[in-house]
């Protein structure tokens, strides 16, 4: 076996697994604090990428730059949908319900979304993206590191938050014991809307990332959702850690099968990874980061 | 069992076989598009009641009940590629029903075991995860040609032209579809799966043999699941991963059940009618919001109408009840 | 929700429900006084929405131009209106053919095809079996032309057929490439039109190094591109759809993978992918079946150059080559209507099937099963060269000179 593209394919699997594991870390966080699984998700993720685009349009703003703000408006938009829809469908029906809720959100914002911008592909272009570098025998994709450093950065952020923050406790502690922490003097209802908010933004925030990388188009949404479950699933429920540690293995198995067994098969390897992690250990790797087994 | 379930009364026998007649007699009044709406209302009605099988009675919904409708499409239809044109399509269609549905028991079966130990929404997961592996295998390998899909044979029988055929066998699955749910309903078996669907530790502990049960309504679902989606297949006359392995169908007969009432044989059928009718006539002609407008739609039923339709009837119905209740005292 | 009651809300809705429901139903048949409808359907939503709404947009220009500019059409004596009838399949094959038939059963005898084969060719049973006719400018797989249908029509040659200038032009370059690879994607489209370019290829003796198949939606092409930097081709074919080719030739650049020629099926034509690449896209490959410089004369248009000032008076939306072919479909059904001098399907039919015109999309003949000739219909060959697209090929239409090989993408 050659081992510069053993190398080669181990490093393409890692840039790429960055990507995933930013992408999926604010569904991580929803499923495990809220127990809902956000099928509007991926329209999210879009929905920060088109910002960015129209942020670009308009102030001629760099997309990395624009992060912060994205931020802001995708999570407040988030918390406004949950503060309104999603705590109303999960009160009045089952957890289950709350799949069609965020599918039928996710609906509505794609139509929105081919309204404002048009069904056309686009795709974002930042001045800062680093160019290809070689080490040793290996090409190094020079906008996909950008993007791996600029996920690295945004999970510190997030564990830096949850961990070392008085927020980030609360929000531990209701996906805990939501009763216990409502004794605690933590308002439930306020948290989940927080993280809901919180978590919105993170997908959007990544949009820009994935936008910068890949064109995208308003239809793109069910793929990012479909691989955020595989990352959480691989990699555990609620932990940054556990969406990095998802990410990377996704990433991994979709370079590896792809270079060495067919570059048509990665997907059939990837729901095959996610079926099997399922049978065998459903919450994932790292576990559930706050409950203990399902 | 005639124990603890009261006789079916004459009146709703009577209802029904008023209905069926009803329905039998559609074809041949009915415009081909309106007898397509039927036919659609038909199948995914009948498949939705197939999958409450499970997730009615047992709250374990899967969301990957399109596996076993791709299942079931490509296994029928490969094998009527296999057989040959000298064979007549009506044979072909009869022989690969049947190698459709061994192929499914066999499936079902086999995942039946480790798929089911899991609760929720990492059932649902799972499944979900069943058909996207299955979608993908037939996208993947040349032998099952799914990207490029092949085509079917025309079935023809009795006179009949292609749509009334065809209405008559989703007619005949919808009334397989319902005669299993109401035996079921008030079989053991049944009340087996209520329980487990209730509260499935006591239920174990209670001595139901909660594995079995769960696997019989498990593998009964696929099958019936299946059977739709080889008829589906002869119907379109073609069959490729993208018409058969979609989940907008998982997600479809999970909307229709909860639409009209999780749990219910009518209910399913109802909200089938309802969104069919909503997207393919109403809808139809929307071309830029049609999918807004199916998001609203969903979104209202899940706040206003969590128990669907039938829900509503009952709580109406019993709120009218009480208030004459009142009335009386 | 407060304020508003659950049941109230519920009843509003169920009431707007049933009473747009019933609106719906009552409708005017379809062919009343002087108005012809053209019915179809296109995929609004889904991947192909892009293609959809250029395939849409020339069918609304069209229609347009006969019931404004010329104050509609004289048939057989009578002076009649056209109609757009199109509806949205979301590229469910379900769908299109349960709306399709509704559009018969309002006695629509003209259709327009929609975009993909998995969507025309199950429509295309349909409309056969009701003797209605299908002019198509959405799909070109072999099967479609296969079934022995009379009634469908398409503007492009079969798949097979549509590599032959390609392989001419192939063969015209200097020095002589001597391997070639393929990079397709996991649906039909790809995979027909990867059987095709091989064959033909491998036909001139050109050796097809590596075919490599990507699954469906492309987010990651690292391996397949490892591949192709060990094993370089001189020629690299790319039979993917817009959104994949511009994923790969992205990452191409963000890898430093260089090949002589690459060739983008689809991706280049779009405005969006040459500014997204900017001075890099200098050099890229596209089919080419249709470019403003090439002049043609046009029964309803005057020409090509009429054309496009009227589009682009009344669009804001950039014209591409679909837009143009889906003017030229109707330009069609309407000469063929105008030459059979009546409305009934059967001699349109006749008249379709003995087209020879030209329009502002260029000459118009069918095949004897009904796909575009694949001479006169075939398309030319364009590069990219300085964000303009230019036509290289054949050498008599020529705007610019071909540039081969091509440098590397950090010189450029």
């Amino acid at each position: 076996m050659n081992g510069t593209l053993l190398l080669q394919t181990l490093v393409d699997g890692l840039i790429l697994g960055g990507i995933f594991s930013l992408s999926a870390v604010g569904f991580s966080l929803i499923f495990g604090v809220l127990g809902v699984v956000n099928l509007a998700h991926g329209i999210f993720i879009l929905g920060g990428a088109y910002l960015g685009l129209a942020l670009k349009a308009a102030l001629g703003l760099d997309p990395l730059a624009a992060i912060p703000i994205v931020f802001v408006v995708v999570s407040v938009i988030g918390a406004a949908l949950h503060q309104t829809l999603v705590s109303a469908a999960v009160r009045r029906g089952s957890l289950m319900t709350s799949l069609l809720i965020t599918f039928g959100i996710s609906l509505i914002v794609r139509d929105i979304l081919i309204l404002i911008f048009g069904p056309d592909i686009h795709s974002l272009a930042s001045v800062w993206l680093l160019n290809t570098f070689h080490v040793g025998g290996v090409v190094v994709d020079g906008a996909r590191a950008t993007a791996l450093i600029a996920s690295l950065a945004l999970l510190g952020l997030l564990s830096l938050v949850l961990y070392r923050m008085k927020v980030g406790r609360a929000i531990r502690a209701t996906a805990q014991q939501s009763f216990a922490a409502g004794l605690c003097g933590v308002d439930a209802g306020r948290v989940h809307t927080l993280t809901f908010g919180v978590s919105a933004g993170f997908a959007g925030a990544s949009g820009i990332v994935i936008g910068m990388i890949n064109p995208f188009s308003p239809f793109d949404d069910a793929y990012w959702t479909l691989n955020a479950f595989v990352t959480v699933v691989l990699g555990g429920v609620g932990s940054p850690v556990g969406a990095l540690l998802g990410g990377l293995l996704l990433g991994e198995i979709s370079t590896l099968s792809s270079q060495y067994i067919g570059s048509r098969y990665p997907n059939v390897f990837i729901f095959g990874a996610l079926f099997l992690m399922l049978i065998v250990r459903p919450n994932g790797l790292l576990g559930n980061a706050y409950k203990g087994s399902v | 069992m005639g124990a603890f379930n009261p006789p079916i009364r004459a009146g709703f026998w009577a209802l029904s076989g008023l209905l069926l007649l009803g329905a039998l007699v559609l074809p041949f009044v009915l415009a081909p598009f309106h007898l397509r709406l039927a036919q659609q209302i038909l199948l995914f009605g009948g498949m939705a009641i197939g999958w409450s099988l499970l997730g009615g009675f047992t709250s374990y919904w899967s969301f990957g009940h399109t596996a076993f409708f791709g299942l079931g499409a490509f296994s029928a239809g490969l094998l009527s590629q296999q057989l040959g044109p000298e064979m007549s399509v009506a044979l072909r269609l009869l022989i690969g029903l049947v190698f459709a549905v061994v192929l499914t028991l066999i499936a079902a079966v086999a995942i039946a075991g480790p798929v089911l130990k899991l609760r929720g929404i990492y059932f649902a997961i799972a499944m979900l995860a069943f058909a996207e592996i299955l979608g993908e295998i037939s996208k993947t390998f040349d032998f099952f040609q799914g990207t490029s899909g092949f085509p079917l044979p025309t079935l023809s029988a009795l006179g009949l032209q292609k749509v009334q055929l065809f209405y008559f066998l989703f007619l005949l699955l919808f009334v397989a579809n319902v005669v299993v749910f109401v035996w079921l309903r008030r079989s053991r078996l049944g009340i087996g799966l209520i329980c487990i669907g209730q509260d499935e530790d006591t239920a174990a502990m209670l001595g139901i043999p909660t594995e079995r049960y769960k696997l019989v309504a498990f593998v009964l679902s696929a099958v019936l699941t299946a059977i739709g989606g080889v008829l589906y297949g002869y119907s379109l006359g073609f069959i490729s991963s993208g018409s058969v392995f979609r989940i907008d169908i998982s997600l479809n007969l999970i909307l229709y059940s909860m639409l009209g009432g999780i749990g219910t044989v009518v209910g399913p059928f109802v909200g089938a009618a309802i969104m069919i009718i909503l997207t393919q006539v109403v809808l139809g002609d929307l071309l830029d919001l049609h999918m807004m407008l199916t998001g609203t739609v969903l979104i209202a039923m899940v706040i206003l109408a969590p128990k669907g339709l039938m829900g509503l009837l009952h709580k109406a119905w019993s709120r009218r009840r009480a208030a004459a209740g009142e009335a009386r005292a | 929700m407060a304020g508003i009651s659950r049941r109230s809300a519920l009843g509003a809705m169920g009431a707007s429900i049933i009473g747009s429901a019933a609106l719906g139903i009552r409708r005017a048949s379809a062919q009343s006084g002087g108005v012809i409808y053209f019915g179809g359907s296109l995929g609004m939503s889904g991947r192909y929405a892009e293609t959809g709404l250029n395939i849409r947009h020339g069918y609304e220009t069209a229609i347009k131009f006969l019931n404004e500019e010329m104050g509609g059409v004289e048939i057989g004596g009578k002076t009649y209106r056209f109609e757009l009838a199109i509806v949205d399949d979301a590229s469910d094959p379900a769908r299109a053919t349960a709306l399709i038939q509704r559009q018969i059963d309002k006695d629509m005898s003209f259709f327009l095809g929609s975009y993909g084969s998995n969507i025309v060719l199950p429509c295309a049973g349909i409309t056969e079996a009701a003797g209605k006719l299908t002019v198509q400018v959405g799909a070109s797989a072999d099967q479609i032309f296969q079934q022995g249908y009379r009634n469908i029509f398409g503007f492009f040659p079969r798949a097979s057929r549509a590599w032959a200038t390609s392989v001419e032009f192939f063969k015209s370059l200097e020095p002589k490439p001597k391997k070639v690879s393929i990079i397709a994607t996991n649906d039909a489209f790809s995979k027909l039109n990867t059987q095709a370019a091989a064959a033909g290829c491998t036909g001139i003796g050109l050796e097809v190094l590596d075919l490599l198949q990507l699954p469906e939606q492309v987010s990651d092409a690292s391996s397949a591109l490892a591949t192709i930097r060990a094993r370089t081709p001189d020629i690299l074919i790319t039979t993917t759809v817009d959104q994949n080719s511009l994923v790969i030739v992205r990452q191409m650049i963000a890898t430093d993978t260089n090949v002589p020629l690459l060739y983008q099926f689809l991706g280049p034509q779009l405005p969006a992918y040459r500014e997204s690449l900017g001075s890099k896209a200098t050099g890229v490959i596209m089919q080419l079946p249709w470019d403003s410089r090439l002049a043609f004369s046009d029964p309803i248009f005057r020409d090509s150059k009429s054309y496009v000032a009227y589009y682009n008076k009344n669009n804001s939306r950039p014209l591409s080559y679909h837009t143009v072919g889906a003017s030229a479909c109707i330009t069609t059904y309407v000469e063929a209507m105008r030459k059979a001098g009546s409305l009934d399907p059967a001699k349109v039919r006749a008249a379709l099937a003995a087209t020879d015109i030209t329009t502002a999309f260029g000459p118009v003949k069918f095949s004897p099963e009904g796909d575009g000739d694949p001479i006169l219909m075939g398309a030319k060959i364009g590069q990219v060269q300085n964000g303009e697209v230019q036509v290289v090929f054949p050498t008599e239409v020529k705007t610019a000179n071909l540039i081969y090989p091509t440098s590397n993408w950090s010189t450029k």
